[in-house]
C-alpha cells in the first residue's frame, strides 16, 4: 500500500442500460499526478464509465473510492443506490468535471459561474472567491470575458471558462468528458494548451478523449475501451506507439 | 361629475378585497403548481396519479361549481369532522369557512391546476446539462433547485404564469357567488340600487384593467430579469 491513498480508485465498474451492458467490469488507479486518457470508438463506454465515476451514471457492479474511502451503495426496487447522498455530494466537491458541451450555467456570467460552487458547495467567503475567480481566468486567458454570459461567448472560450470553473474547486481529481468534441477545429488548440498545462503542473486527470496527439504527448497512462471492457492500457509509448491488439491497430490507423 | 352615490368607499373597500383574493390565491396557485409539477415529474407512480387526478378535475369543471362545492359543502365536511371529534373524542372545536377563506381556496386550487401544467412544460425545458453540471460540482437536490432549476425554468414559465394571473385576476370576480363583497358584489348592488349600471361598472372594469397594466409591467420586469445571458430581450 502506497502512504498517501490514491485520489480515485474505480474497480470492476458494471453498467447496464436496458438489456445492453455497457461496462462490462473497467477498473483505474488514479494516482496523484496521473494523466489518464480513456480513448475507443463511440459506445465502447468510456463517457458511461468517466460519469461513473462522479456517480452522474449510477453503476450496478462496483466499488469506487477516494484516498481509499470506499462509497457505500444500498440495493433499493429501482436497483443500487448510493447509500448516504452526502457522501456522494462530498466526493463530487472534489472531483471537478468538464463536460463535451460545456455547460456553463446560462443564465450567470462567467465570474457568476466560477464562484458559484465554492461560495455555495464549499462556503467559501464570497470576496475569496471572486479573487481567485479572477486569477484562474487570467491563467485561461479570459479576464477580459468575467462578466460576459455563456451565450455571448465561443465555444472554446466557454470551455476554458469551464475548466476554469472545475479548478475554482481546487479538485483532486479533474474528469474530462471529450472537451474538445464539440469545438470549432480552430478552437480546439487553445482549450489542448490549457489542458497541457494543467497536466504539467501535475495535475491529476482521467481524460475521455479523441485527441490523440493529446493522449501522446501529456498522458501517464492510456486505456482503450472495446465494447465496455478495457483492451489495452499501458503507458503512451507502448499503447499507442505499438499497439499489440489488433482493434486497437485498427482504431489507431490513419481513416484516410 | 362622476357620482358614486355613496359607495365609493365600499367600492375601495372592494377593490382591496379583490386584490387581497388575488395576491393571496396567486400565492397558493403557485406552491399548489410546482408541487403538482414536481409530482408529475416524479418517480413515484402515487404522487403522479394524485397529481394527474387533481389537474383533470379541476381543469375539467367549471369554476363557478368547484367554488360553490368548497364553500357549501367544504362547510357541510367541516361540521361532519368537527361533531365526530366532539363524538368520539370530546374535542369541542369548530371551523367556520368564511367566505374569503374559502374563495381563496377555491381560487388557488383551481389555478393551482393550471400552474402545474404551465411549471411542468417549463422545467421541462431546461437542459439537462445545466442540471448534471450543479450535481457534478457537489451540489445538493435543494441547492441545485435553489441556484440552477428554477431561474432557468422561470424564464420558460413566466408567460404561462403571466397568462394565468390575467385569468386568475378575473375569475376573483366568481367569489361574490359565495358572499364575498368583492368589487364587483358592490358595483352590482349599487347599480340595482341606483338604476345607473355604468357609473359603477365603468370604474370597475377600469380598475380591473389597471390592476392589469401593472401586471402586465411587473411581469416585463421579471421576464427581462430571467431572460439575462440569453440574449435578445
Amino acid at each position: 500500500m502506497a502512504a498517501t491513498p490514491m485520489p480515485l480508485e474505480a474497480r470492476n465498474i458494471k453498467k447496464r442500460f436496458g438489456d445492453t451492458e455497457v461496462l462490462k467490469g473497467l477498473s483505474l488507479q488514479a494516482h496523484k499526478g496521473d494523466v489518464i486518457t480513456l480513448i475507443g470508438a463511440s459506445g465502447s463506454g468510456k463517457s458511461t464509465f468517466l460519469r461513473c465515476m462522479n456517480l452522474l451514471e449510477q453503476p450496478d457492479e462496483g466499488d469506487l473510492l477516494m484516498h481509499g474511502e470506499e462509497i457505500r451503495f444500498k440495493q433499493t426496487r429501482r436497483g443500487r443506490e448510493p447509500a448516504d447522498w452526502k457522501q456522494v455530494v462530498r466526493m463530487r466537491a472534489k472531483l471537478s468535471m468538464v463536460f463535451q458541451g460545456f455547460n456553463l450555467w446560462a443564465h450567470m456570467t462567467l465570474l457568476e459561474n466560477i464562484i458559484e460552487a465554492p461560495v455555495h458547495v464549499l462556503g467559501k467567503p464570497k470576496k475569496e472567491a471572486i479573487e481567485q475567480a479572477h486569477a484562474l481566468l487570467e491563467r485561461v486567458g479570459l479576464s477580459a470575458r468575467a462578466n460576459a454570459y455563456p451565450a455571448q461567448m465561443s465555444g472554446g472560450q466557454q470551455q476554458r471558462g469551464a475548466i476554469a470553473r472545475a479548478l475554482a474547486m481546487d479538485p483532486e481529481v479533474m474528469l474530462f468528458d471529450e472537451p474538445t468534441s464539440a469545438l470549432d477545429p480552430e478552437l480546439v488548440g487553445d482549450v489542448l494548451k490549457v489542458m497541457r498545462d494543467l497536466a504539467a503542473e501535475g495535475r491529476t486527470m482521467v481524460v475521455v478523449t479523441h485527441e490523440m496527439s493529446f493522449a501522446r504527448d501529456v498522458s501517464s497512462q492510456v486505456i482503450y475501451l472495446h465494447q465496455g471492457l478495457i483492451e489495452e492500457a499501458g503507458p503512451p509509448k507502448d499503447v499507442l506507439t505499438n499497439p499489440s491488439s489488433p482493434r486497437l491497430q485498427q482504431f489507431l490507423a490513419p481513416k484516410y | 361629475m362622476l357620482d358614486l352615490q355613496g359607495y365609493g368607499p365600499r367600492l375601495i373597500e372592494g377593490a382591496g378585497v379583490t386584490i387581497q383574493l388575488a395576491l393571496l390565491s396567486l400565492i397558493l396557485a403557485i406552491v399548489l403548481g410546482l408541487l403538482t409539477a414536481s409530482a408529475k415529474m416524479s418517480r413515484s407512480w402515487l404522487l403522479h396519479k394524485i397529481a394527474t387526478l387533481y389537474t383533470t378535475v379541476i381543469r375539467g369543471v367549471p369554476d363557478l361549481v368547484l367554488m360553490m362545492l368548497l364553500f357549501f359543502g367544504g362547510q357541510m365536511a367541516l361540521n361532519v369532522a368537527t361533531d365526530a371529534l366532539y363524538d368520539r373524542f370530546g374535542v369541542d372545536w369548530y371551523v367556520n369557512l368564511n367566505a374569503f377563506a374559502a374563495g381563496v381556496l377555491t381560487i388557488g386550487f383551481i389555478f393551482g391546476a393550471y400552474m402545474g401544467e404551465t411549471f411542468r412544460g417549463a422545467f421541462l425545458a431546461v437542459d439537462e446539462g445545466q442540471i448534471e453540471a450543479g450535481r457534478a460540482y457537489g451540489m445538493s437536490d435543494w441547492l441545485v433547485f435553489r441556484r440552477i432549476r428554477f431561474p432557468l425554468m422561470m424564464r420558460h414559465a413566466l408567460p404561462g404564469l403571466s397568462n394565468n394571473w390575467m385569468v386568475l385576476l378575473k375569475t376573483t370576480a366568481l367569489v361574490s357567488v359565495i358572499g364575498l363583497s368583492d368589487m364587483v358584489r358592490v358595483a352590482a348592488e349599487a347599480s340595482r340600487a341606483t338604476h345607473e349600471p355604468f357609473v359603477f361598472l365603468i370604474p370597475v372594469a377600469l380598475i380591473y384593467l389597471a390592476i392589469a397594466s401593472v401586471s402586465e409591467w411587473i411581469f416585463a420586469r421579471l421576464q427581462k430579469r430571467y431572460n439575462v445571458g440569453f440574449g435578445g430581450h
